[in-house]
């Protein structure tokens, strides 16, 4: 593509195209559906930038949902995921096309590698970003972010300094549904990829085998001290097998041994958008609730009537977990 | 392999959050009665750094912070835990800072030292404001290279063999010297100081002090002026609002669950009773 078509490039939302772990990590996806909203206000379009060797078959589903362009820089050295290459790359795309706004994802490489970009782009950057919003006014991105622990959320602009960016917390944002029939623009502009990395991963294994994500499963039983031991809160696996849920939990039942730190739900773990979440035996931390609000429904299960859990839930049943949860799984085994 | 290194650690003084308090009526922090505290992941980077130059037979440790006079607390401290000296950059100007104009401030301290650091330590990210950008930002303005997230170390030569997590990933990685590494908290335990130690570091040793001129800095590139982002606001996360109660006996909890189940459609609905 000539580059006098290249700069009518009308997208100047851009978002960070992560495709690693693509049927699980929908984060990507996520970000294209608000990045529609951000578009709409500003009265431009998306672009998705995307890194990587051999990766058309990403930018097609980019565009089913819902980016108006794809920028793809399609190369060998830009296979391993590598913040000083892709730093320098996108840094040139970001100067030469100049974007009003740029989204990532707030995994674990987003926010290793946007910080950097925005150093050198001299710009601002807010991180693990729970909502986004234009200005109609000003026509600024208010970027929430969650501080002190997440007992506060930030509104933070960026008022001079372009783009505006953003890493954002997975599972915020709901993904349009796949639309085969959607039309969009797939370039590939020039790039010089610089290949000596000062770091090289040598070896990369996963962490856990892969169960279901909690933030795209749709019931979520999740469990906290008030279960009172590991054994009544393993109990919460056979409740969500029942269910075909997952299982979550709280910041002190991980720091027990109770569950691995990938159930964490909250302002340091998961977020969910589920249909339901049940909770049972947590009192309600803000540090937690952050995790839960998502969700379509909230059932809590907690002895305290008082517990700030009961402030969220849609249905609070005062009882112990420790008696009901039993109780509970005879009920339903019976039914099966 | 018993070269000498010579380490930075970067830290911040930070509010213990579990005891803050919030005035929701102006939508700030009450710092009031609230202790002050070294943002505990800087101390995991500090005793990483205490435990590299003793696998090294020697090196030297600068602990760096930037805040207000009174963050020179956190210095004594690392003194006390065994770094060789503390510099705090402390000027009115530096107030109001974002991570861009904060990355800047401390890049300007290292290149102001003698001798340039073989590695240079950061905690993973600060409870207050839990952004983690100051490591990366710093490394990007001093051209090093960068690993976050860091829970393994091992000197090898003029390079490191680290771990870390990533995105469910365990990852092996090799970063050539001099290079900054932010650190989480399963990298080490955190030794608790004596009180003698702390007495000692309070009343004997020079903390070095730096400001705006001494960095060479402009007015507009440090604190707010410099900073790229604004807080427009704090404000309260969005709480839903409570629903039904149900109290009564296990059973009637169970059933009444169950029936919220079946009307949500997640059970079947079962003929009869």
């Amino acid at each position: 593509m000539r580059k006098t078509e290249i700069n009518k490039i009308p997208g100047r939302v851009w978002v960070f195209g992560d495709y690693r772990e693509y049927f699980q990590n929908r984060i990507t996806l996520q970000l294209i559906a608000k990045a529609r909203d951000l578009a709409e206000t500003l009265n431009t379009g998306i672009t998705v930038v995307l890194l990587g060797e051999q990766i058309h078959q990403y930018a097609m589903e980019y565009v089913a949902h819902g980016a108006d362009t794809v920028m793809v820089a399609d190369h060998s050295n830009l296979k391993e995921y590598e913040v000083e290459t892709y730093t320098t790359v996108l840094a040139k795309w970001a100067k030469e096309y100049q974007p009003e706004i740029f989204l990532a994802g707030a995994t674990s490489f987003g926010r290793e590698f946007f910080p950097r970009l925005a150093k050198r782009l001299s710009t601002g950057l807010s991180a693990d970003c729970v909502d986004l919003e234009v200005d109609p006014e000003t026509s600024l991105l208010v970027q929430t972010t969650p501080s002190f622990g997440g007992e506060l959320l930030a509104e933070v602009i960026t008022p001079d300094r372009r783009p505006q960016m953003a890493t954002v917390h997975p599972g915020i944002f709901r993904e349009f549904p796949h639309n085969s029939e959607a039309i969009g623009r797939i370039i590939y502009p020039e790039v010089d990829v610089f290949s000596e990395p000062r770091v090289k991963v040598t070896r990369s294994r996963p962490q856990s085998k892969g169960k279901v994500s909690l933030e795209d499963a749709s019931v979520v039983i999740a469990g906290g001290m008030g279960l009172g031991s590991k054994g009544q809160f393993e109990l919460l696996n056979e409740l969500a097998a029942i269910l075909e849920g997952e299982v979550g939990a709280t910041r002190p039942a991980i720091l027990a041994g109770w569950a691995d730190e990938d159930r964490l739900l909250g302002q340091t773990g998961k977020s969910v958008k589920a249909k339901l979440v049940i909770s049972i035996g947590t009192s309600g931390a803000l540090q937690y609730t952050t995790g839960i609000q998502g969700a379509e429904t909230v059932i809590a299960i907690n002895r305290d009537p008082n517990a700030p859990i009961f402030r969220i839930a849609d249905l609070g049943l005062v009882a112990d977990g420790k008696t009901v949860l039993p109780l509970l799984l005879e009920t339903l085994r019976r039914r099966i | 392999m018993t070269e000498s290194i010579n380490i930075v650690v970067f830290i911040k003084q930070v509010p213990d959050v579990p005891s803050i308090r919030i005035d929701e009526q102006r939508m700030t922090i009450i710092r009031e009665g609230v202790e002050s505290i070294i943002n505990p992941l800087d101390c995991v980077a500090l005793q990483a750094a205490l435990e590299l130059r003793e696998g090294q037979g020697g090196g030297n440790i600068t602990a760096i912070t930037m805040g207000p006079p009174q963050s020179e607390e956190v210095l004594r401290e690392a003194l006390a835990a065994g770094a060789d000296q503390g510099i705090l950059l402390t000027d009115p100007a530096f107030a109001g800072a974002d991570t861009l104009a904060t990355s800047h401030v401390l890049a300007r301290a290292v290149s102001k030292l003698r001798q340039f650091p073989d590695l240079l330590l950061c905690g993973m990210q600060s409870i207050d404001s839990d952004t983690g950008h100051v490591g990366p930002q710093l490394a990007e303005e001093l051209d090093l290279p960068q690993v976050c997230g860091v829970n393994e170390i091992h000197i090898d030569g003029k390079s490191l063999v680290l771990k870390r997590l990533s995105d469910g990933f365990v990852d092996t990685v090799r970063v050539s010297l001099p290079a900054l590494l932010t650190v989480n908290k399963d990298l080490c335990p955190v030794r608790d100081l004596s009180l003698g130690e702390i007495e000692v570091a309070f009343s004997q040793r020079e903390i070095i002090r730096w400001t705006s001129s001494d960095l060479n800095l402009q007015r507009d590139e440090v604190g707010l002026r410099g900073s790229a982002t604004h807080v427009r606001k704090l404000r309260s996360p969005a709480t839903r609002t409570g629903g039904k109660i149900v109290t009564g006996s296990p059973q009637t909890i169970v059933d009444t669950l169950i029936q919220k189940l079946e009307s949500m459609s997640i059970l079947d609905e079962e003929d009869g009773n």
